[in-house]
């Protein structure tokens, strides 16, 4: 199968800022990717060249189209939430399905009524007469009523209490997602996604600094929890990263053998958020 | 084509007040104008007699004066309702490219399949066209009722209102007249409403200075510059918007004939075209040297427009 997304040195200057630097990317269909960075780091300028919401330089091309230059036509195979509360603040519920049905010809009205009964938004509702809330979640409904093939979420669940994030991630893994959707999803809440994931990329100052399956996460990577004693042994093996927890010592290792590490302490798969937490301090010193 | 439909809608929606609701107050500024006046008459006038002789001494102007103004009155009644159209259409164009961008929904309205140029289209035809046609139906609506309650006054005081001037005056005549002044005005017009959007495309706050301000400043200095080099105030911007207007194929004044006046095109100031309303004059303004420059400005801000519509989400 040929790749959802393709990208190759693809770089996205503001003036003299570089936000996006030379990024090599392959994201091929089916998959649920998690692109993770701290603010500033260059997710949003890398989705927007991707979406065709700028320019860019390098090459890049989704599902076999450049961005910049068709979007429109893109557009019937990609679906997004490029931010929160961007929906019109004028516009009714009904008025909103009508015209999203009429310009996109894979739009399904029913799917999206199913989502939003699940939901208190009703058809003669305002936009502005929503809680931030309720307008995510009609986003939502709206974007996965979309037979698209690549499914872009950017902070998608901000504003949402817990009850809805959780509904909405497991309707999105449930109803909506199959081997021939990828969904490229970023968010601050990794705790929440990192369950779904199947891959995960980390961004830093504009470049990938991990690119990874959530299965080679597991083979690779060793959480160990040792006590203060036996933490100099510990810190020999090299460890990414080390932290202190209520006098334990945390180290984090990158593809040292398990057995090893067994006879030192207790030892998991780190969460996506230590990985984060100590591939970003990795990356700095 | 379902798609620029949908678009067109989607603006008719966002636009509802301006679109609908104004031309409706203005019909029923028109309406209850009639009634006060019919009010006051019936109020002060015992029996109606002033009216009643009004009526009568209407009756005995031959066929041919009561055809003729009664088509001027229709015509010119519709003034009030094109200069408002022309602040509507001003605004709207002003505000179509940058409301969603300061609202930042221009991130949804990207979403959808519809291309850049797909969108401008909708809203350049939404200006030329549904704007227009909303009031023109409006005033229309209005003339209609206000014919019924003419003719209910006529018969009121004893006179046929058929034979007065509801056979003689052909409303038709008058409507599509000012159907076709407005559809060529919006031609005419092109190159102010491409200067509007490619204004609204790039303003980054108040889109009104933007689009009012450089122009001024422009004619400015062009006047100041023509005189300090000839000592004499000659054509710049402003005038040559000024003749646009004057030139323009709405019905906007009136000219003076033989101490008689009649409906215009424009403004008869200019002796570039026949200011005459009627079907060959407008479409020879349509068909004008001037109307092809205006079509190649109008082009030039209209992909300036575009090309600043594509890099709108840049930042």
């Amino acid at each position: 199968m040929t790749s959802i997304i393709s990208a190759r040195g693809l770089t996205k200057r503001y003036g003299r800022t570089i936000a996006v630097d030379h990024i090599d990317l392959e994201i091929p269909p089916g998959r649920i990717v998690g692109l993770i960075g701290p603010n500033g780091a260059g997710k949003t300028s890398a989705l927007k060249a991707i979406l065709g919401l700028a320019t860019f330089d390098g090459e890049l091309t989704v599902m076999g189209k450049n961005p910049s230059r068709d979007r429109a036509a893109l557009m019937e195979d990609v679906c997004f939430i490029a931010d929160v509360a961007v929906l019109p603040r004028w516009i009714k519920v009904k008025q909103l399905l009508d015209v999203t049905e009429k310009v996109h010809s894979g739009f399904s009205r029913d799917t999206c009524m199913a989502y939003l009964a699940q939901t208190k938004v009703t058809l003669e509702h305002k936009v502005k007469q929503l809680s931030k809330g309720m307008v995510a979640q009609l986003h939502l409904a709206l974007v996965m009523a979309i037979d698209a093939r690549l499914l872009v979420l950017d902070e998608p669940t901000l504003g949402l209490d817990i009850l809805y994030r959780k509904q909405f991630y497991s309707s999105l893994l449930n109803d909506y997602f199959d081997e021939q959707r990828t969904i490229l999803i970023t968010t601050h809440q990794v705790e929440e996604v990192e369950h779904i994931l199947t891959d995960l990329i980390f961004i830093q100052d504009g470049r990938i600094a991990l690119n990874t399956t959530m299965e080679d996460v597991e083979q690779r990577y060793t959480e160990l929890m040792v006590k203060p004693e036996r933490a100099e042994q510990a810190r020999s093996l090299k460890p990414l990263y080390e932290r202190e927890l209520f006098g334990r010592h945390i180290f984090l290792y990158d593809s040292v053998e398990r057995q090893q590490l067994t006879e030192l302490g207790e030892i998991h798969t780190p969460s996506v958020a230590d990985l984060f937490v100590a591939t970003m301090k990795g990356g700095q010193s | 084509m379902n798609r620029l439909f949908a678009l067109i809608r989607r603006e008719y929606w966002e636009n509802k007040g301006a679109f609908r609701t104004t031309p409706l107050v203005i019909g029923g500024i028109y309406i209850a104008f009639l009634l006060m006046s019919i009010f006051t008459t019936a109020h002060f006038d015992n029996e109606m007699y002033t009216f009643r002789e009004a009526i009568r001494l209407l009756a005995e102007q031959p066929t041919e004066f009561r055809s003729t103004h009664g088509l001027e009155v229709l015509l010119g009644s519709s003034l009030f309702f094109t200069i408002v159209l022309a602040f509507v259409v001003f605004f709207y164009l002003l505000g179509a490219l940058y409301d969603d961008r300061k609202d930042r929904s221009i991130l949804f309205w990207k979403s959808l399949p519809a291309s850049d140029t797909l969108t401008i289209a909708s809203k350049l035809l939404t200006a030329m066209f549904l704007a227009p046609l909303m009031f023109w139906i409006v005033i229309v609506l209005t003339q209609i009722i206000m014919a019924i309650i003419a003719s209910l006054m006529v018969i009121s005081v004893g006179e046929n209102p058929w034979t007065l001037f509801l056979s003689v005056i052909n409303p038709f005549e008058a409507w599509s007249m000012l159907l076709v002044s407005y559809l060529a005005s919006s031609i005419w017009f092109l190159p102010m409403y491409g200067w509007l959007l490619l204004v609204s495309s790039f303003a980054p706050r108040i889109p009104l200075l933007f689009a009012v301000l450089p122009p001024v400043v422009f004619a400015i200095l062009q006047v100041w510059i023509r005189f300090l080099e000839t000592f004499t105030f000659n054509a710049s911007l402003f005038g040559l918007i000024g003749k646009w207007v004057a030139n323009s194929p709405a019905i906007l004044t009136v000219q003076v004939h033989d101490g008689e006046g009649t409906l215009a095109l424009g403004g008869p100031l200019t002796d570039d075209f026949d200011h005459a309303v009627s079907l060959m004059n407008i479409l020879d303004r349509l068909f004008s040297v001037q109307m092809l420059g205006g079509l190649i400005v109008a082009a030039v801000f209209l992909a300036g427009a575009l090309w600043f519509r594509h890099r709108a989400t840049e930042s």
